[in-house]
């Protein structure tokens, strides 16, 4: 009789609550630094959650959500993570960045739970680093950084291509990986290189090298982000450097565009224009209903990824018929080419990010950014180079 | 191109701001022994000061938009103010508690001055347009240098001047360089402590208000986390320097402006993202060579 209490009581605790709503939990930066870039996506993920349950909802429930706060910190972002699996989430939604969000993704990982990163654009931010059932809804760095090479050849006629690395963080080494390795491939020769640090306070020198070279080259892959990109910029315009300055997304919006003023032939590569000018009308009527729920359109691209993660993890739970992990992650590897609202995505058992994906080329003229085309490079870059 | 007379301009701008930044660390330590970490924020602080308060996305100018002629004495005072509130506020409080408290609660001031920051201003980095044209590449023996560049190294070499002349002919000058030699023996003849303290960190402020300048010229940028990198920097040289030595802190940024700017030129491909760590193998050289730094004050040295 004993044991029977005992195995009914193991049993009533091991059986989950009955619950007829999905829940999604948020393990994100609500306060401190990162806040400022987990906040859009997150916004734009509740849209696409909103249009779900208006729509009648997943496998006819509601979705719900609910969140803690990492506080921009990576030990409290494990317990952010942990937080949001014992309040019973079904999958996870985690910081932008792969530093601060690894230790909630991870959380979620143990406990067999679906992680998906704001918009990390790390290959690690998948199974590399995280484990078989973590995805990120970007476009990896490296992508980025080869749809500038193959670009700048094909539409601009580049020849000589000069590399400034920004060696603060991966995401940019990963930038300058996809340059590297498709700009020689596409036609082009690289003259020179150098390197910086996103709070130096001067990058003389590395201009003084860049004047010394016989001739000006045709473009400047800048590998950084904001602040120490504007300031790379400022000063490479202003010692008369006029060479095409190519970028990864992470220097979209126009926000810090008084940094460098009247700046021209600035490109970035982006996966929806900000702007309203998207070649893909419905980027831009996304881009409206953003404005209409928040009070003010996104400030840079990383506001898309949060939508498209929900809207790719809603498909894959309708195909699979459940929330349980592994059964999503299989149907998520199943997306070959998958139509979504910003261009086809897939993912594969290798890799949970996009190696290949149409981007928006802004060109920045006279301190003014708009789309100039769209570009999709030419092959997928190969997991060796991803994993360099 | 010539090659050295750029290196040189390269190496001097750039010594020029860590000098100013360790300036400002080294006289505060002189006169109350506190290394005071919240430095750089102060730095971060005057930064923002010239936008109006707001976490928008897109900045806008504020006391900025004012000619420069207004714009400079203003930033410089507020700068002052921010660093003699601080001194009132929370070191005052601290006079008789040990150097280590005193440091810990620079930490922990800095911290409280960067959080409002980021509440007001949000984390994310704003662009600050303050006279591009200064930006413009001027040419000076063969070396092509922005106009920036000469100010810095002027305005550093005037500012060093003037507080050599206002230390050695006025006097709070004299009070200032008797605390520094020996606060409580100064004090007892007759050094009114708390005017030397004040005008210690009205000038330090003032200071991290000129470094501030400077920056946001150069970079274009604002953001929250921009004093640490220099006060890391500021710091090391006013150690070099050795401690309290308001010379040589001086000199001492201006060599680790110049070692830098060597490493980056000469350095191969390959080692130049080690940059800083090279640099910082020199500087323990140093302090294994010479613990008390290049230029320590003999008051730093035990009499007996």
């Amino acid at each position: 009789m004993k044991h029977f209490i005992t195995a009914t009581l193991l049993m009533g605790l091991a059986t989950p609550v009955f619950a007829d709503d999905i829940t999604i939990g948020f393990a994100i930066a609500k306060s401190g630094w990162v806040e400022a870039y987990d906040a859009p996506a997150v916004a734009a993920a509740r849209i696409r959650i909103d249009e779900i349950n208006a729509a009648g909802g997943l496998m006819g429930k509601q979705l719900k959500w609910i969140e803690a706060d990492t506080k921009s910190d990576q030990a409290q972002s494990a317990s952010a993570g942990l937080q949001m699996v014992d309040d019973g989430a079904d999958m996870l939604i985690v910081s932008c960045d792969y530093d601060f969000g690894a230790p909630a993704a991870l959380a979620a990982e143990s406990a067999g739970l679906n992680s998906f990163f704001l918009c990390a654009e790390d290959i690690k931010a998948g199974i590399q680093g995280v484990g078989p059932n973590s995805f990120s809804a970007s476009i990896l760095a490296a992508v980025q950084g080869a749809t500038m090479a193959e670009w700048a050849v094909k539409e601009r006629e580049a020849m000589t291509g000069y590399v400034l690395l920004d060696t603060t963080i991966e995401y940019n080494k990963g930038i300058c990986t996809g340059y590297d390795w498709m700009f020689p491939k596409a036609g082009g020769e690289i003259v020179g290189r150098d390197t910086f640090l996103n709070g130096d306070a001067s990058i003389a020198s590395q201009i003084t090298r860049i004047k010394s070279l016989d001739k000006e080259p045709d473009v400047i892959m800048l590998c950084s982000y904001i602040p120490g990109a504007a300031s790379a910029v400022r000063q490479i315009r202003a010692a008369g450097i006029n060479s095409t300055i190519l970028n990864g997304s992470a220097v979209d919006g126009s926000y810090w565009l008084d940094a460098a003023p009247d700046l021209s032939n600035f490109i970035v590569p982006v996966q929806g224009s900000i702007y309203g000018d998207d070649t893909r009308p419905a980027v831009n009527e996304f881009r409206d209903a953003f404005e209409a729920a928040t009070g003010a359109g996104p400030s840079s691209t990383y506001a898309y990824p949060g939508y498209l993660l929900i809207d790719l993890w809603a498909k894959a739970v309708e195909r699979a018929g459940t929330v349980e992990a592994s059964a999503v992650t299989a149907e998520l590897e199943k997306m070959s080419n998958e139509p979504t609202a910003f261009g086809p995505r897939s993912f594969s058992s290798e890799i949970h990010h996009q190696n290949t994906a149409e981007m928006q080329i802004i060109e920045i003229t006279n301190g003014k950014p708009a789309v100039t085309g769209s570009f999709t490079i030419s092959e997928p870059v190969p997991l060796a180079v991803l994993l360099k | 191109m010539n090659a050295i007379p750029q290196l040189f301009f390269d190496a001097m701008s750039l010594g020029g701001i860590y000098a100013m930044a360790a300036l400002g660390i080294a006289l505060i330590f002189g006169v109350m022994n506190l290394v005071n970490f919240a430095h750089g924020e102060y730095i971060a602080f005057c930064v923002f000061a010239l936008i109006v308060p707001s976490t928008d996305a897109v900045a806008v100018m504020f006391i900025g938009k004012a000619p420069a002629i207004l714009l400079i004495p203003m930033l410089l005072s507020i700068g002052a103010l921010v660093a003699v509130a601080s001194e009132f506020f929370v070191f005052r409080h601290m006079r008789n508690s040990t150097p280590v408290a005193m440091m810990i609660s620079s930490f922990a001031l800095g911290f409280v001055i960067q959080n409002t920051l980021l509440l007001v201003y949000s984390s994310r980095p704003k662009a600050v347009s303050l006279w591009p044209e200064l930006n413009k590449p001027v040419s000076i023996v063969g070396a092509s240098i922005p106009l920036l560049q000469i100010i810095v190294i002027v305005t550093t070499l005037i500012v060093v001047v003037a507080l050599a002349l206002l230390l050695k002919r006025t006097r709070i000058g004299l009070e200032m360089r008797a605390a520094a030699e020996n606060f409580t023996m100064a004090r007892l003849l007759g050094v009114r402590a708390n005017v030397v303290i004040t005008g210690a960190f009205a000038l330090s402020g003032a200071l991290a208000a000129a470094v501030a300048l400077i920056m946001v010229t150069q970079t274009g940028v604002a953001d929250v986390r921009m004093g640490g990198q220099i006060m890391l920097v500021a710091f090391i040289a006013t150690v070099i320097g050795g401690l309290g030595s308001l010379p040589g802190a001086v000199a001492a940024g201006f060599l680790i402006g110049a070692a830098s700017v060597i490493l980056q030129g000469f350095l191969p491909l390959e080692a130049r993202p080690f940059r800083d760590a090279f640099l910082y193998t020199l500087v323990i050289a140093v302090l294994l060579l010479k613990p008390d730094g290049l230029f320590a004050p003999r008051s730093s040295k035990p009499r007996v």
